[in-house]
């Protein structure tokens, strides 16, 4: 019987033994390497942290180790190696979206949970799905297009 | 379209996207030592000495004692100590740093460290402060004769607050001194300015210091002096560290509170008009610098440049003055001091024009420059200046003189709208002779015997994708496919020095000479041999050489344009305003990348617009600045301006490579004035300085509906 | 765990809260700004009884423990509140942050809290020893105060559904997201033949706790709408005397002025 706190990070099962008031985003960096999850503000204010929880997006700076036990988490890393990355991956390109990178880890997983929830998204949607994470870079009009364009392209996929 | 502004998969979007892209903070931290600086409290004081807490094994303090060389960070003047030594400057001052192998721990030194002082009365107010550090007159013609001739005179002041760059990645360097050489690592956007300080600071030849770029995160000119100062720290912490690297990444408030920002401005207009026409300009611009000189001279320079705007004035004076208040100082943030003066001298124009009862955009097109007219600096305009078909562009993609004709009809409803369009240059390179004199970028391509390029130059890419643009430049000139060449993080172990990345200056002053390289590697290329080919800069031969000492010549070979229009509304119960949509053209040349120069304009007028809103940051009456967190200081969201179109107008420039210009910071700079400009119609109130908040607005429609009360009792 | 404690079931919690010294943790969204956190938290997020949503007549019972997002999609939510929590920060706060961590930050800015404040919704507080049912208003006792025991947890907010799809709703933030409020208004009217059968109004973000008084818009209840009309002046009189804003990002006199033109709007829209 463990005292870890046991969870599912990138879809292989771990034990963190460590504090459970410990912070997300630190343990995944520090603790499993993951640093693709970015940390600008540690305050829940900016996304550049932002990982899926159980399918969600949220802040890891936001999140304490206990609230993930016996949950799923995944992070950029993680996301990467699926079918729908690449669909957004390629739309990134095809409108040069990633500009100075630091935001789009985030904007990427942000872009999952917006086509997850519909497919086939309005402007307005995606406005709104990526409006915790700030892109200092892009004034956002790119990223906005890159998700149309996984849309579209993704058919089938979300 | 040319076929090199083709747009293609940049560079480094695959590690971006992906995640794997490697910045400072990322690198394993086993074996590193943590370092933590104690900051000043006070705005000014004397330092008397102070008491570490009992440091453990593995843990030690640096401070200006330490320094092997000149406690001094060269910039341009060098006033900036590497530690605060006698004195304190203003509050955030570093003192010293404590380094060790734990980061909390580390934290918990640093703030037991008690560093003891004598606290002094603080300079905050730049109309009070009594030490100017640079001071500048130019002007030409008769002012004098104008103003006594005018048919009327117009004075107004405006004012400009604080811009943080917000980058999304905070400071941050790794140093290591191992065997006499000191190599730094990380986030910045000019490597030699680094690589110069430290060579000073740490009194080592230049072959026994090694600066390295990592991935870096933004940049925006908060990244281009700042890094220096950091490094120099860091770097006196890593000669005592025995080999060990020191790394020291910054929080975000750490970031926000003390590193270099945008110069508050005060910027007077006093405007002869003579026959409906503008005959004469006295200007007169201060600039809060902050505790130390870092970039106040040339910020200050570029700034008054600009100060007549993109408007024939015969009869000119500016005087401009970069004074020293107990602030953290400020630096280089995108537009570089045009955004301060552009914003003056537009509403200005806005201002004049609205009390002749004359349509503010007509009034500003009859006094646009041309080509062949004389610049502010009696340089010249040489080449077209196609702000009259980008005016047209601009009309047609915004509707302006239709929304502009509508709200200017009597509004009274809960909203109210206005309509409002700005011009603006941005003088494309280094200023006046800093390119030829201090510079003097060197470039080289080295050839493998594989046919494979490497781009060898010190241009960091921090977003704005000059490792691709850089690329296609020399692919192109060499017939090879992009991924034959490459252009690596600069390392100054492995570059010459071509010049720091700021100013606008990275695509079309070294991605010229790069051109040329390549041409030259072209003629002399033998297939299966190792090959290096160098280039050097040289002033163009039109150029009128500028001085600094009459402040006359080209300051810049040429210019970029701009023109937008900005749509707003304010919310009469709560002054709340938003802008409806944004529509701009801009020339920058020829785009070397039509997607990443997209980017580049529509990023940086996201900026401009934020500037003039809601991008608000003050420093107390104690100098204390409070918005230290993305919480406090409001930078704009994707839900802030949904409609923002940009348009590149391409004129040429032949000595740009392809006709590229300078791009970077030109969106930026004149943003903030098309905005208010439409807040202005839809309140009915003259505007004179931003950040311009909902409370400002609410204050000028209460002022707006009195006068208008007034004006009811009396007829 | 070390450090904390995920309990299965609220009476779990509620042991663990009232024998050991433990932080509540619900959404985490307040809790983890700190950078220096001390203590052991007791997370919430695995209890069914905090999660639950149950319609019981005109009451929405709502778990404590539900998130603004669980909030949002779920069909019995009544529109005020939607609209309220879907200007809440941004997704992934609204996927953690929770109702009973938006109260319980003891907040005049917690936008979910203004909402409940003018329904006069309840809260119920549970402790191993029993539990309580309290007006919200009660509630809370001054800026970051709450009536909260040591071994109580919030589980529960009852809110009144009956007069809540008459409504004006309006915040006021410094950008369109990721925005704290800086003024926020919420009111209620119900006008049936010509008669407010109904008036609440609430102000949030401008005190020390989000401002309630029923005694002055009791002024209005029961009135012929043109008899409210005549009572108007009064009526923004009687508000411009009790809301005494406090000084923060925004001026006192801005937030007292804002204040003053929503309710004021609120009015007209209603005919008064």
């Amino acid at each position: 019987m463990t005292n870890g706190i046991e969870f599912t990070l990138n879809g292989t099962a771990v034990v963190f033994e460590g504090s459970a008031t410990a912070r997300l985003l630190d343990v995944l960096r520090d603790t499993y390497g993951l640093t693709g999850v970015k940390c600008g503000c540690k305050e829940g204010e900016c996304g550049a942290c932002s990982i899926l929880l159980d399918g969600r997006l949220v802040n890891s700076c936001m999140v304490a180790m206990g609230r993930v036990a016996g949950c799923d988490v995944v992070t950029i890393e993680g996301y990467a190696k699926t079918e729908r990355f690449k669909t957004l991956d390629a739309a990134y390109a095809a409108v040069s979206a990633a500009q100075c990178g630091f935001c789009i880890p985030g904007m990427v997983l942000a872009s999952e949970c917006i086509l997850a929830k519909n497919p086939n998204p309005t402007e307005e949607e995606i406005r709104d799905g990526i409006s915790g994470n700030l892109c200092r870079c892009t004034g956002y009009n790119a990223i906005v297009k890159a998700i149309q364009i996984a849309a579209k392209e993704g058919a089938g996929l979300w | 379209m040319r076929e090199i502004s083709q747009s293609v998969v940049k560079k480094d979007h695959g590690p971006k996207v992906d995640g794997s892209a490697l910045y400072v903070g990322d690198y394993p931290t086993q074996g590193m030592l943590f370092g933590k600086l104690v900051r000043s409290p006070h705005a000014r004081a004397q330092v008397l000495g102070y008491t570490l807490p009992n440091l453990p094994e593995g843990y030690f303090a640096v401070s200006a004692k330490d320094v092997p060389g000149v406690n001094q960070v060269h910039i341009v003047k060098d006033d900036s100590p590497v530690f605060a030594d006698t004195t304190v400057e203003y509050i955030g001052d570093p003192v010293l740093m404590v380094v060790g192998p734990e980061e909390r721990e580390v934290n918990r030194l640093a703030a037991e460290t008690v560093v003891e002082y004598a606290p002094m009365t603080p300079e905050l107010d730049i109309l009070k402060a009594d030490t100017v550090f640079f001071d500048y007159r130019f002007g030409s013609g008769e002012v004098e004769q104008a103003f006594e001739q005018a048919d009327r005179v117009y004075e107004e002041a405006f004012e400009t607050g604080y811009q943080e760059q917000a980058y999304l990645e905070t400071q941050g360097l790794i140093a290591e001194f191992v065997d006499g050489k000191i190599t730094v690592r990380g986030s910045m956007q000019c490597p030699y300015y680094i690589h110069g300080a430290l060579a000073k600071a740490l009194n080592l030849p230049p072959d026994r210091v090694r600066v390295v770029q990592d991935v870096t995160g933004g940049g925006f000119g908060g990244k281009e002096d700042y890094p220096s100062i950091l490094a120099c720290q860091v770097a006196v912490a890593a000669v005592k560290a025995g080999g060990k690297p020191v790394r020291v990444v910054y929080g975000r408030r750490e970031d926000m509170e003390f590193t270099s920002k945008r110069h508050p401005s005060l910027c007077t207009y006093k405007v002869a008009v003579k026959d409906g026409r503008v005959t004469a300009m006295d200007i007169d611009v201060l600039f809060n610098a902050g505790a130390f000189t870092t970039l106040s001279a040339v910020v200050l320079q570029r700034g008054i440049i600009a100060a007549p705007g993109a408007y024939r004035v015969e009869n000119l004076r500016v005087r401009g003055r970069a004074v020293k208040t107990n602030t953290v100082p400020t630096g280089a943030f995108r537009g570089f001091g045009a955004p301060q003066t552009f914003f003056a001298v537009e509403m200005m124009m806005d201002h004049i024009a609205r009390d002749r009862g004359e349509d503010p955009l007509a009034f500003k097109m009859r006094h646009l420059v041309r080509q062949g007219d004389a610049t502010s600096t009696q340089g010249r305009y040489h080449f077209p200046v196609p702000l009259p078909e980008m005016v047209a562009e601009v009309e047609a993609m915004s509707g302006y003189s239709a929304k502009h004709n509508a709200y200017e009809q009597p509004q009274t409803g809960r909203f109210r709208k206005g309509m409002g369009v700005s011009l603006w240059f941005h003088g494309a390179g280094f200023t006046g002779s800093g390119e030829r004199d201090l510079i003097k970028a060197t470039v080289r391509l080295h050839k493998e015997p594989n046919g494979r390029v490497e781009i060898l130059a010190s241009q960091t890419d921090m977003g704005q994708g000059i490792k691709t643009t850089l690329c296609k430049i020399v692919a192109n000139e060499l017939n090879l496919p992009l991924d034959q060449v490459a252009y690596e993080n600069p390392d100054t172990d492995r570059v010459p020095d071509s010049g720091p990345t700021v100013a606008s200056r990275s695509l079309m002053t070294v991605g010229e000479l790069l051109r040329r390289a390549a041409i030259t590697l072209r003629g002399q290329w033998l297939p299966g041999v190792d090959q290096v080919v160098e280039e050097h800069f040289k002033e163009p031969d039109f150029v009128i050489p500028f001085y600094l000492e009459t402040f006359q010549g080209d300051a810049y070979p040429t210019y970029a344009w701009a023109v937008c229009a900005v749509e707003a509304q304010v919310d009469t119960l709560t002054g709340v305003n938003e802008v409806l949509g944004a529509w701009a053209s801009f020339d920058v040349g020829t785009p070397m990348d039509h997607n990443i120069v997209v980017g580049q304009m529509e990023g940086g007028l996201l900026q401009g617009l934020g500037y003039a809103s809601m991008e608000q940051m003050a420093a107390d009456n104690r100098g204390r600045i409070r918005n230290n967190s993305f919480t406090d200081y409001i930078i704009p969201t994707s839900m802030d301006v949904p409609v923002m179109q940009v348009n590149l107008h391409v004129q040429e420039y032949p000595l740009g490579p392809y006709g590229a210009k300078g791009a970077g910071e030109l969106p930026l700079v004149g943003a903030a004035s098309a905005y208010m400009a439409a807040m202005e119609q839809a309140i009915g109130e003259n505007i004179r300085h931003i950040p311009f908040t909902a409370e400002d607005a609410l204050d000028a429609l209460s002022a707006r509906q009195k006068e208008a009360q007034a004006h009811d009792e009396r007829n | 765990m070390v450090n904390g404690w995920n309990p299965s079931t609220l009476r779990e919690a509620l042991a663990i809260r009232a024998q050991y010294p433990v932080i509540p943790y619900a959404g985490g969204t307040d809790l983890m700004i700190a950078e220096e956190r001390e203590g052991a938290y007791l997370f919430l997020n695995r209890i069914p009884e905090l999660k639950r949503i149950v319609r019981e007549g005109n009451i929405l019972r709502m778990g404590a423990g539900c998130t603004f997002t669980e909030l949002l999609e779920h069909s019995e939510t009544p529109a005020l509140l939607r609209e309220a929590l879907a200007l809440i920060a941004a997704p992934a706060i609204r996927n953690e942050g929770t109702i009973g961590g938006n109260i319980a930050n003891g907040s005049a800015k917690a936008d979910s809290a203004l909402i409940f404040f003018v329904a006069d919704a309840s809260v119920r507080l549970q402790s191993i020893a029993g539990e309580r049912v309290l007006p919200i208003r009660e509630f809370y006792l001054g800026r970051k105060k709450l009536d909260l025991r040591p071994d109580e947890l919030i589980t529960e907010v009852l809110l009144p559904l009956r007069w809540l799809d008459s409504y004006d709703y309006q915040k006021i933030g410094a950008r369109k997201a990721l925005a704290i409020s800086r003024v926020a208004f919420a009111g209620l009217m119900t006008v049936e033949n010509g008669i407010i059968l109904h008036c609440a109004t609430a102000y949030g973000a401008v005190s020390d706790v989000i401002i309630r008084r029923p005694d002055l818009d009791a002024m209005l209840i029961g009135k012929a709408v043109e008899q409210a009309k005549a009572l108007k002046s009064q009526y923004l009189a009687a508000y411009a005397e009790a809301i005494a804003p406090t000084q923060g990002r925004v001026s006192a006199t801005y937030r007292k002025t804002v204040c003053l033109n929503l309710l004021d709007n609120f009015l007209k829209k209603f005919g008064v």
